[in-house]
């Protein structure tokens, strides 16, 4: 993604009119991140807009795909329970949009570990997000682990991925020592799939 | 809650009354013949009259099913919970539990349990009594330790322990053959080759005990006094396989690595009959010299740790 000379400043009213706008801005050649950042975060969320996609497993967070972006993209809800989180992980070369729709996720960031590092990660930062606000990654800027720390409120989060990807790299936090993972998907355009 | 309840509304199967400031639930539930979820968090439920009197001879006792209390105040679980027998998802999260009572074992239909976010420093051996019990969520606590009995949680699938004060884990979590997800993030596990090289010599009783009990000595409650024939019940058998031996109380601690799926090696402390047996985790054999491996690597990956990776296939840890 470059940054072309004029961008667009897009408001989505509704979910399916971002993901309209989204495919109209990927089938262009060069996309901007600004714009699909501010489109991502203009669009105010309606739980009735997104429920049928909103599937929650008792055990561990969820990833259920919303559209998938005539292969340019990938748009998914993501669902966590309370005390819900992901392993630190990176984004194999892609570009991560992350909106809250519900709830609060905090994000932590971390360096990548040193090549023959054998030692404790190091945090670079952490922060909570807000119903509404949208966080943005890619692995040159570091790792991140998301949770939900809340032990009272289940969290919903809209993921963009550019290119899409289904898989990537857990980490140990303890050590830095990498391990490559297959994602899967809850569920697919509001069908629960069957693994 | 309002009075008359149960007369509007007979047949009412789920009540939400989260986020109402409720400082009290009464009789007014007890009337609710087909109640099976109740959610009542973010109240400031937590002093008596939480629970309503007389819950025990309540059709609510037996009916209700599912209990969300998180976000409220309680600073220990109210018995009168414990008699809502058909309970089968319980969460007091975010509370200010300091312990779980032993009785918790009465709740015996309880497959989701959720206690993160208090200050729960001990976990009683009396949780592991829960035959059904899938999901346990301890997050966010201050345990220091896990009872090795835990592993008799056949049923669970998913074991929830980030971010509290853990060092260690017991041996016995590989017999957790369900187990799905582990977190274990955010404790303080060693990280390095530990040897807890302080081991108190075995009393002369101790001696005799395991004397008795590896030659098969003969003995029938009428040749012994009652406390020595509950005391000979008592051996734990030295884990080493090459041993065969027992121990009562005088055991040496060890911390030894195992790793995990390839991909996390976890500190697992268990116990040996003498310094001078060895971990069913290493290829060294019993002798008689103490010369403990010291030399030993830590990535011991051997036959019992590889099945157990084998078994927990899906594990997630942090």
């Amino acid at each position: 993604m470059e940054q072309p000379v004029q961008t667009e400043t897009w408001k989505a009213r509704s979910l399916e009119e971002l993901v309209r706008i989204l495919h109209q801005i990927f089938a262009e050649d060069k996309v901007s991140v600004d714009e699909v950042h501010a489109l991502m975060e203009s669009y105010e969320s309606n739980p009735e807009e997104w429920l049928q996609y909103a599937k929650f497993d008792q055990y561990r967070y969820t990833r259920n795909l919303v559209d998938s972006g005539n292969g340019k993209f990938n748009l998914m809800i993501l669902c966590w329970g309370e005390g819900h989180g992901s392993s630190i992980h990176d984004h194999t070369d892609s570009h991560c949009f992350m909106k809250i729709l519900q709830g609060n996720l905090k994000e932590t960031l971390f360096e990548w570990p040193e090549k023959k590092g054998n030692g404790e990660m190091t945090k670079k930062s952490e922060r909570v997000l807000r119903e509404n606000q949208c966080a943005y990654i890619n692995d040159s800027i570091g790792l991140h682990r998301v949770e939900n720390i809340s032990h009272t409120e289940p969290a919903v989060s809209l993921h963009l991925y550019s290119p899409p990807f289904d898989t990537c790299n857990t980490f140990d936090q303890r050590t830095g020592h990498k391990h490559k993972v297959t994602m899967t998907f809850y569920s697919q355009f509001g069908e629960r799939t069957v693994c | 809650l309002p009075a008359g309840l149960s007369q509007w509304f007979p047949a009412l199967e789920v009540l939400d009354v989260s986020g109402t400031g409720l400082t009290e639930m009464g009789t007014e539930l007890l009337a609710l013949p087909c109640l099976h979820t109740l959610l009542a968090k973010n109240n400031r439920l937590g002093g008596p009259g939480s629970l309503p009197k007389g819950l025990e001879q309540a059709p609510l006792a037996r009916s209700l099913r599912v209990l969300n209390l998180s976000g409220n105040r309680f600073s220990e679980l109210p018995p009168a919970l414990l008699q809502l027998r058909g309970l089968r998802s319980l969460s007091l999260g975010g509370n200010r539990l300091h312990g779980i009572p032993p009785d918790i074992q009465e709740l015996h239909s309880l497959e989701f349990l959720y206690l993160g976010g208090n200050f729960i420093t001990a976990i009683p051996p009396e949780l592991a009594k829960l035959p059904s019990l899938r999901y346990l969520v301890l997050c966010d606590n201050k345990i220091q330790s896990i009872p090795p009995q835990l592993a008799q949680l056949h049923s669970l699938r998913s074991l929830s322990l980030h971010n509290n004060l853990l060092t260690y884990l017991p041996r016995e979590i590989l017999n957790l053959v369900h187990l799905e997800e582990l977190s274990l993030r955010g404790n303080p596990l060693v990280v390095r080759f530990v040897r807890d090289l302080t081991y108190n010599p075995p009393s002369l009783q101790e001696l005799a005990g395991r004397t008795v009990k590896t030659r098969n000595v003969p003995y029938a409650p009428s040749d012994l006094p009652d406390s020595l024939v509950r005391y000979l019940s008592l051996a734990s058998n030295c884990p080493n396989p090459k041993c065969g031996g027992v121990y009562f109380d005088s055991c040496v601690r060890q911390i030894k690595f195992v790793d995990f799926c390839g991909k996390y090696r976890l500190p697992l402390m268990h116990y040996l009959c003498s310094p001078e047996c060895s971990s069913p985790f290493s290829s060294a054999s019993q002798s008689s010299t103490s010369q403990s491996s010291t030399s030993q690597s830590e990535s011991d990956s051997e036959d019992e740790a590889s099945v157990a990776a084998h078994r927990m296939q899906k594990v997630l840890l942090g």
